[in-house]
């Protein structure tokens, strides 16, 4: 993984200083709480319903054993003893007080940690794949990319105060693992005609209010242009993106405003203005960053291992975990570990000291120092040994870190909602514990498969509801928490919004309508037919029939 | 970027102003005003920075609502001053402007990219780093810094066993008592320093003293009967000192010496930490006076080298050193009588006491 060198330290360092000048200035009045309030964000310092929060950047979800060491003693140190990953693959501490904030920041930046644009209207930290460098069908480790854009947009002078926040996320597989086309930029690896590294952009894709799927705008923008070409993007949005209201600003609402063709021309023009040979990235700082990610030392090892057969043979438990939470890795005799987040009737992203503390042991003994964070809200041991995996479970199992949910129903993403969140309108998390515990029964999970249900607790869809294959959303109805339900939404390749299947519910109804639909779902699904594919044969209907079926008997 | 306390004439257009009506504007002015409405508004940035881009030579100046904490992002976008608000404070705007050594974005006039300078002399930046963060700490804390291994320096230590070596091997054997030290095995040193190498070495409980001897074939063809140092003594040094340990060295990437400033006048403005050839270089004790080398010295029990009793501060081989007299200066006894002051180990940014 990167690791920085002293001008990456440096800035972090100089930062802090900043945001300590930024601090003093506020306290001496010089600032005024409107003034200071972007200056904070862009640190990571949100103030919440009950106390300030304090956003952790993962940039691309990549944390050493170090870092997650470190990220635990801030959890014991300066929070409860917990901290929460979040869709955008950061973690977020929620009792910091604002007098710690220093220290947090210092403890952290000794590890290449920090919180900068971790919030505001900046570009925010770049998301991936959480299985880059271990996916087969890969075509390019989309990390070192990820890397050049984190340097690239990190305190960038002429884009800090941007309309709206602004998201972007990059693959390297056809598969898409990391929702590119929800984000404001989605970025494919693709082979240019000339067979070097090139990528598909997609622009104006968002949730919130009004969301919207990416369009593509250029199919294969060559690597060495790539900050040129996302300079211009962010410049024509820059000058022409909506000031006059925060729901309109984001750049999905000028995309869909003045169209996709439209749009490229001002990026076009712009790109053919900008000095594009100082933003070509020389070869030699790509070599260099590259580096970084070239595989680590694995072992020669057969695709097979027979301890590893044997302890699924003796194990049912063991076997169920690595049907749904191993994944093939592109080396022989090596695996992917998901570490679910999701535990039966837990709050999804939650993990406490002692299991950061568990994850960071496992990945220093079994996966060569590095985990990963999902944007699922899940953890990954990228690299373990087939043979290892079982002593790896043991653990995991021991902490609570084991359930055998991954991309199953209960593996849910859900915001905080109203228990922490000030702009939220309901509870996400008694929701998503109630659905948990209703979906518990892991035969049955098993016999559903992949379902990915998402909830958010207001329309600001942090819990990506819009493209759940389920999605639960949070609503105000005269002061009292009501859910509305979509189905068919989905964040890959194939990406769609849900459709809302009716009225809203109240919050004990959610659960048991959702356990129908997938019900319904078991009863007329084709054999081997996932969800998703059902919803897509069949539309929404039979799903909003079950949804409402008993709700609709009583009234 | 210039900071404007009056109120600027000229043409004033907001930020609002549709980018080709701004580029109409900069054909016909050789000076722009671009007025923030809202600090948060982040328009002007932009705009300055196509001008910039489209070859606008003219001058642009930032007014209205823009905060202090912004000046680098105007000054990087093109802007060359800002009208500050009636009774606004400027040092606040002097700081914000200059708190980062760095960017990671190539801007308008801007040589601190940070690409730039990982390709060209890394080390540079480092070393200026290191002195601003740590040149003012203790020598103990300073050699932590450059040794912490997230930097993953390859460090070694040059050490001539003369008469202050104590001190910086007291210090690294606190530190890192395993780091390599170097030390030159001239042939031509005072039994007494061969001595004291091994008495200090096991008093401190280093582990990895290395003897770096010349090679015999280079020394039997220059210096066949051991006197170059007569007729050449600057050719002694490079074959005894120059050439064995730059062979030495190789493969190390940081090299930690124990000179000091007091030592002589070419050691006057010693930093801490000097780069040069692509080697960082560490002087933890440049600040370091007499007074405190000797209570140091004295206060930790550390065993002296034989010849200071004897009226020896700087202790070299044999042939080129000599006692000094009251008020002359420490190294005034090495080659004493000649121009030269320094065996040539250091002119290379490098070495220690010769």
């Amino acid at each position: 993984m990167y690791r920085y060198d002293e001008f990456d330290a440096a800035l972090v360092r100089e930062r802090i200083a900043e945001f300590s000048d930024q601090v003093d200035r506020r306290s001496s009045g010089a600032l005024t709480e409107d003034e200071f309030k972007p200056l904070r964000l862009m640190n990571g310092v949100y103030l919440q319903l009950h106390a300030y929060m304090l956003r952790v950047a993962v940039p691309y979800g990549v944390i050493s054993s170090r870092q997650m060491r470190r990220l635990a003693h801030v959890a014991r140190t300066y929070d409860k003893g917990y901290g929460h990953f979040t869709t955008r693959t950061n973690i977020q501490f929620n009792w910091p007080a604002l007098q710690d904030l220093p220290a947090i920041l210092s403890d952290l930046a000794e590890v290449e940690m920090h919180a900068i644009q971790t919030s505001g209207n900046c570009i925010r930290n770049v998301t991936t794949d959480v299985f880059a460098g271990v996916a087969a069908d890969e075509i390019e480790d989309p990390r070192p990319w990820c890397e050049i854009v984190r340097q690239w947009s990190t305190i960038h002078p002429e884009f800090s105060f941007l309309p709206r926040k602004f998201k972007i996320a990059i693959v390297g597989a056809p598969k898409d693992r990391a929702a590119v086309r929800t984000h404001d930029v989605g970025l494919q690896i693709v082979r240019g005609e000339d067979g070097q590294t090139a990528f598909r952009v997609f622009v104006g894709g968002g949730q919130g209010r009004l969301p919207h799927i990416a369009q593509e705008i250029a199919p294969a923008v060559p690597g060495q242009s790539l900050l040129a070409y996302l300079t211009a993007i962010l410049r024509a949005y820059n000058l022409l993106g909506r000031r006059d209201n925060i729901h309109k600003a984001r750049i999905k609402i000028l995309v869909a405003a003045i169209g996709i063709d439209a749009f490229r021309d001002e990026v076009e023009r712009q790109f053919a203005i900008l000095r594009q040979e100082d933003l070509r990235i020389p070869d030699e700082e790509l070599a260099r960053i590259q580096a970084y990610f070239t595989p680590p030392p694995f072992a020669d090892l057969p695709a097979t291992s027979p301890a590893y057969d044997a302890a699924r043979r003796l194990n049912p438990e063991f076997a169920r975990f690595t049907r749904s939470n191993l994944r093939e890795h592109k080396q022989a005799g090596y695996g992917a570990v998901i570490v679910s987040l999701k535990p039966i009737g837990g709050v999804p992203g939650d993990i406490t000291a002692a299991q950061m503390d568990v994850v960071a042991d496992l990945a220093a003994r079994f996966s060569f120092h590095e985990v990963r964070a999902s944007y699922e809200q899940n953890l990954v041991l990228p690299h373990v040994r087939l043979e290892d995996v079982h002593a790896v479970w043991s653990r995991l199992r021991e902490a609570g870190l084991a359930t055998a949910n991954a991309d199953l129903a209960t593996d849910i993403i859900a915001c905080p909602g109203l228990d922490y969140c000030s702009l939220a309108n309901a509870r996400s998390i008694p929701v998503a514990q109630a659905l948990s515990h209703q979906l518990a029964d892991a035969a049955l999970l098993e016999k559903l498969g992949p379902v990915r249900i998402n909830i958010s607790g207001c329309i600001n869809a942090c819990g990506h509801h819009h493209v759940g294959h389920i999605g639960v959303l949070g609503v105000d109805r005269k002061g009292e928490e009501y859910y509305q339900i979509t189905v068919g939404g989905s964040p890959d390749e194939q990406a769609a919004l849900g459709e809302i299947v009716g009225r809203s519910l109240p919050a004990e109804e959610v659960a048991p309508a959702i356990a129908r639909a997938l019900d319904r779902y078991l009863e007329i699904r084709n054999d081997g037919e996932l969800f998703i594919d059902t919803v897509r044969r069949l539309g929404a209907d039979p799903f909003r029939t079950a949804i409402y079926e008993l709700t609709d008997a009583a009234a | 970027m210039q900071l404007l306390e009056q109120v600027q004439d000229g043409v004033r257009l907001s930020v609002s102003t549709p980018e080709e009506d701004v580029r109409a504007a900069a054909t016909a002015n050789d000076s722009l005003i671009l007025e923030f409405e809202a600090f948060r508004d982040g328009r002007g940035f932009s705009l300055a920075a196509v001008l910039r881009g489209l070859g606008y030579r003219g001058r642009l100046i930032a007014a209205g609502k823009v905060l202090p904490d912004q000046a680098r992002h105007l000054r990087r976008c093109g802007f060359d001053a800002v009208e500050l608000s009636p009774g606004a404070d400027p040092a606040p705007w002097r700081r914000m402007d200059q708190v980062f050594s760095a960017a990671y974005q190539p801007a308008s006039g801007d040589d601190r990219l940070v690409w730039r300078q990982r390709h060209t002399n890394p080390d540079a930046a480092l070393a200026a780093r290191l002195n601003a963060q740590w040149g003012q700490a203790a020598a103990e804390d300073l050699l932590r810094a450059v040794l912490d291994p997230a930097l993953e320096r390859k460090a070694a230590v040059i050490s001539s066993f003369g008469a202050e070596a104590a001190v910086l091997l007291h210090l690294i054997s606190r530190v890192r008592p395993d780091l390599p030290v170097v030390f030159l095995e001239t042939g031509q040193h005072f039994f007494q320093t061969l001595a004291y190498r091994r008495e200090l070495t096991e008093r401190l409980g280093l582990t990895d003293v290395r003897d770096i001897k010349p090679e015999a074939a280079a020394l039997s063809k220059a210096d066949p009967r051991g006197d170059l140092w007569r007729s050449a003594p600057d050719a002694c040094c490079t074959i005894r000192k120059v050439q064995p340990l730059a062979q030495a060295l190789a493969g190390f990437d940081t090299r930690i010496t124990g000179r000091k400033r007091y030592q002589n006048s070419h050691r006057a403005a010693l930093e801490p930490f000097e780069a040069a050839d692509g080697v960082l270089t560490v002087n933890p004790l440049a600040a370091w006076s007499a007074d405190q080398t000797e209570t140091w010295l004295r206060d930790h029990q550390l065993p002296r080298h034989p010849l200071v009793e004897q009226g020896y501060p700087s202790i070299g081989c044999w042939p080129c050193t000599r006692a000094v007299e009251t008020g002359e200066n420490a190294r005034d006894g090495r080659w004493a009588g000649q121009e030269k002051t320094e065996c040539g180990i250091h002119e290379r940014a490098l070495a220690p006491a010769c």
